[in-house]
């Protein structure tokens, strides 16, 4: 049956609602909601919650694209709901269909559950494994070698690129997106001290070289990170380990040691 | 609901942000293998990620060019050059900054701390901006003397968050995710554990522990116009506040001088910090008149004031001519793309600006808690003014109050506290238990009677929604407990607050079903609201002076002679109010005695 169409005073929301203790399947229910200048999608979920379906349910949290809860599939593509206006998202029918991020299972509506995510997360040990010894003050690193994992740092681990990817549909095994860009951000930076294990680690089958380099993570991702380059650049690096290693341990020999200044430096000595 | 497992471990935490986060982590590392946190959001998803500027530690690595004066351009120090910056400055700052209501000796381990506790997030992998030499770059805050935010771009609450729940990973720490704390078993005075509803099943469960650490985070969800995530309704505070413990300082709430107009998102102080101006209707750079040294560079409480008062005299923006500009466009692109990159992009989505080109319109926004759950300088909760422990619970972060901040927090302090206090209940706790700490006892099922105040709830019919109710609370605490209080506002706001209470009781949940039922978190987050509100607002209503952020028109000065000193609220019998007493600031009368404060 053809959806109804909204108006120039109100939208049609359409939401994938789905309860595993008391639904054979899931089903879309319409909502008819105000088109107020300046409401986002969020805003729409809540003003639906609040006023026409309490039991309506979804994740959200800081409301400005920095806690990663809110990451939904809206008219066939992931994105935060809490930063998407919902004018922006209407059709020529008003109307905006909002479904819960694919390939994972259900809990309720619209939230998934994201084990298998969060646990590829860990398999890659995420966090960083620094020097036996510490200096007195910070590691010393360059700019430029804070800009290379720049893309990495500020991912949000909202689930949009694994949720989008083909090979994580297909294939459960796979580690992901997100938790190869964040093995990314460990491999690069100068002050970890297993570089190679890590290597090994993702330079496998279910790692970097499962990836089919479709792009869909670079497409889903809300922060415009590109994932698929960080795996790109892990596949080179596991090809020649050793080296990479080696070049580790020479830089960490020096790591507690200022750079060298070239005499040329910005206005305020940093990028 | 069943009668669910009780869970037990050595230590329980609640809330998974950097207090609790640090305090999960020391307790691992220092051999206490068996912690349990717990977070009614996914740890990656608690507020302290939202956090944007900069942590504050006088690593003295930047210092403004010499002949340019305090506002010049920044330089790195030479290596063989005298420091910048110390502590002791840091902590002058904060003392200044906090109207004289912080606690002396607090705030010195704080700001002494704050270097080891800077220098260990940069050895866990955090992910710091940087000088070209390699040192971790700073920059100049509100309220500081010198350039000692110390920064990742503009996400630096985000690095730090996910260094630190990293770290607690690779230190063996379980985590709960989407487990929500229901109230608190203590008995005899001694705290034993707690009661908390796994979200997913909707199931309750008594979690024993030798140690409780609350970590809960602050309370910005009782206003309108707030920086906080939905997710910031004070629970623990609530929690605390409702198992007998006092309350501290509630009435100190922050108001951030820049939320984007009409969302309240913070737009980082570091936009100011890096030379951004505010600007009124008139085009004038206004804060020349409020503090014409500091400009708008002053604390928070000065400047969100200022702003408001040229609201009020009509020289505001927007067309309810509440806003105010914050212009960058004199940082040029470049500065921008590399040290705003995210205010930026908040701005284009949020108010359809681009900062680079245009004025960006914001209002002040309710951003932080001064208040909170009294502790010591270990995190070790106290019932009174004498210091009384409440054996075995701790608190460190928003939800505590130590005081550091006093009447008013300084930006880039937060971040500070939260780890530096978070870090010392960690190894309070530690010692604690490694002493040899019991796993105390409890009577009868502590779970039972929250099982049956949530059956209530589900199964009460009531004709209203519990969502009107906090809209209601949110627009009194706003209108009549802001920025600017008097004696009858306040009144108000008491009076509507205990009608709202009253009201609550019928209010209803639509979601029946037990399988993740955030209908009914909302209600028990607004219940929560609406106990703690009432203590910001009895809080407010007695103290007859005008102090940091609390700012009394009927009372226009500054009283040391009365007021120099702490607010301590304890829940009164049914049907009364909070019981008010106070306690004497911590205060070294030789080295910082209170001064008249001006910027």
């Amino acid at each position: 049956m053809e959806p109804p169409n909204g108006s120039n005073t109100e939208a049609i929301v359409r939401i994938q609602r789905f309860n595993p203790d008391t639904d054979a399947k899931a089903h879309v229910q319409e909502f008819h909601v105000p088109r107020v200048q300046g409401t986002t999608l969020l805003d729409a979920l809540h003003w639906i919650k609040h006023e026409r379906d309490g039991s309506l349910t979804f994740r959200r949290s800081c409301r400005h694209a920095i806690c990663g809860s809110c990451a939904m599939n809206v008219n066939g593509r992931n994105i935060l709901v809490c930063k998407t206006p919902l004018e922006d998202q209407l059709d020529r029918k008003g109307r905006v269909t909002i479904r819960p991020l694919p390939y994972l299972p259900i809990i309720k509506d619209l939230v998934v559950d994201r084990s298998t995510f969060w646990k590829e997360y860990v398999r890659v040990k995420p966090w960083l494994v620094p020097p036996q010894t510490t200096p007195a003050k910070e590691f010393r690193l360059s700019p430029e070698e804070v800009a290379a994992v720049h893309n990495a740092e500020t991912c949000i681990m909202c689930g949009a690129c694994y949720s989008a990817c083909q090979v994580v549909a297909l294939n459960k095994a796979y580690i992901g997106p997100h938790a190869l860009l964040k093995s990314f951000l460990r491999v690069l930076d100068p002050r970890d001290t297993i570089p190679g294990e890590r290597l090994a680690d993702v330079g496998t089958d279910e790692g970097v070289f499962r990836c089919h380099t479709i792009f869909n993570c670079i497409d889903a991702c809300p922060k415009s990170l590109n994932p698929t380059q960080a795996i790109e650049t892990l596949r080179k690096l596991a090809q020649k380990r050793a080296a990479f290693e080696a070049a580790r341990v020479e830089r960490q020999r020096t790591i507690a040691d200022p750079i060298p200044v070239p005499a040329q430096s910005g206005s305020e000595g940093e990028r | 609901m069943s009668n669910p497992e009780t869970i037990v471990h050595d230590v329980i935490v609640v809330g998974a942000g950097l207090a609790g986060t640090w305090a999960a982590l020391v307790c691992g590392r220092q051999g206490v293998a068996d912690v349990g946190v717990i977070s009614k959001v996914h740890p990656l998803r608690s507020h302290s990620g939202s956090a944007q500027g900069g942590i504050a530690a006088a690593l003295g690595n930047v210092r403004p060019v010499e002949g340019t004066g305090p506002r010049g351009p920044l330089e790195p120090v030479p290596p063989d050059a005298e420091a910048a910056d110390n502590w002791e400055l840091h902590m002058f700052d904060t003392i200044k900054g906090s109207d004289w209501l912080g606690d002396q000796d607090a705030i010195e381990i704080m700001v002494k701390d704050a270097i080891a506790v800077v220098y260990e997030y940069e050895h866990m992998g955090c992910v710091f901006s940087r000088l070209v030499d390699g040192r971790i770059a700073q920059r100049r805050f509100g309220g500081h003397s010198a350039p000692r935010a110390n920064y990742a771009a503009d996400w630096t609450g985000h690095v730090l968050l996910h260094t630190i729940h990293e770290q607690a990973l690779r230190h063996g720490v379980k985590f709960y995710s989407e487990w929500y704390a229901l109230g608190l078993i203590i008995e005899e005075g001694i705290c034993r554990g707690i009661v908390a509803m796994d979200v997913l099943t909707g199931e309750l469960h008594t979690m024993r522990a030798k140690a409780v650490i609350f970590g809960t985070g602050g309370y910005g969800r009782a206003y309108e116009i707030t920086s906080n995530a939905h997710a910031n309704t004070g629970d623990g505070v609530a929690i605390a506040y409702d198992a007998g413990v006092p309350l501290m300082d509630m009435e100190f709430v922050q108001f951030h001088p820049t939320g984007l107009y009409r969302h309240g998102i913070l737009m980082s102080e570091a936009c100011r910090g890096e030379g951004g101006y505010l600007v009124n209707s008139k085009g004038e750079r206004f804060m020349r008149q409020y503090a014409p040294d500091k400009m708008e560079l002053a604390p928070r409480d000065l400047v969100s004031r200022s702003e408001q008062t040229e609201i009020n005299q009509g020289r505001g923006i927007g067309p309810d001519g509440k806003g105010i500009y914050l212009d960058l466009r004199h940082l040029g692109r470049e500065k921008i793309l590399a040290r705003l990159p995210q205010v930026r992009e908040l701005a284009i989505d949020f108010v359809g600006v681009d900062p680079i080109d245009d004025l960006v319109p914001i209002q002040p926004t309710v951003h932080y808690s001064m208040g909170g759950i009294p502790t010591d300088k270990d995190g070790q909760v106290i019932s009174d003014a004498t210091g009384t422990p409440v054996v075995g619970l701790f608190a460190a972060g928003e939800c505590a109050c130590v005081s550091v901040h006093g009447a008013n927090r300084l930006g880039t302090n937060s971040l500070l506290e939260a780890s530096v206090f978070g870090r010392r209940a960690g190894e309070a706790v530690a010692r604690m238990v490694k002493d040899g700490a019991r796993l105390e006892p409890v009577s009868g099922d502590p779970a039972e009677s929250h099982r049956n105040g949530l059956r209530q709830m589900l199964d009460g019919d009531g004709e209203e929604s519990y969502e009107q109710i906090a809209v209601e609370l949110k627009s009194t605490m706003t209108e009549n407990c802001g920025i600017f209080r008097e004696s009858r506002s306040l009144k108000k706001a008491l009076q509507d607050v205990r009608l709202l209470q009253a009201r609550f009781r019928s209010a209803r949940v639509m979601d029946k079903s037990h399988r993740f039922n955030t209908d009914l978190l909302g209600a028990l987050e607004t219940k929560h609201l609406l106990t703690f509100s009432e203590v910001i607002v009895a809080g407010a209503l007695a103290r007859e002076e005008c102090r940091g952020a609390h700012w009394r028109t009927d009372f226009p000065n500054r009283d040391d002679q009365k007021w120099l000193r702490h607010t301590l609220a304890l829940k009164g019998a049914e049907g009364e109010g909070p019981q008010l007493s106070y306690k004497s600031v911590f205060i070294d009368w030789k080295r910082y005695p209170p001064q008249e404060r001006k910027y």
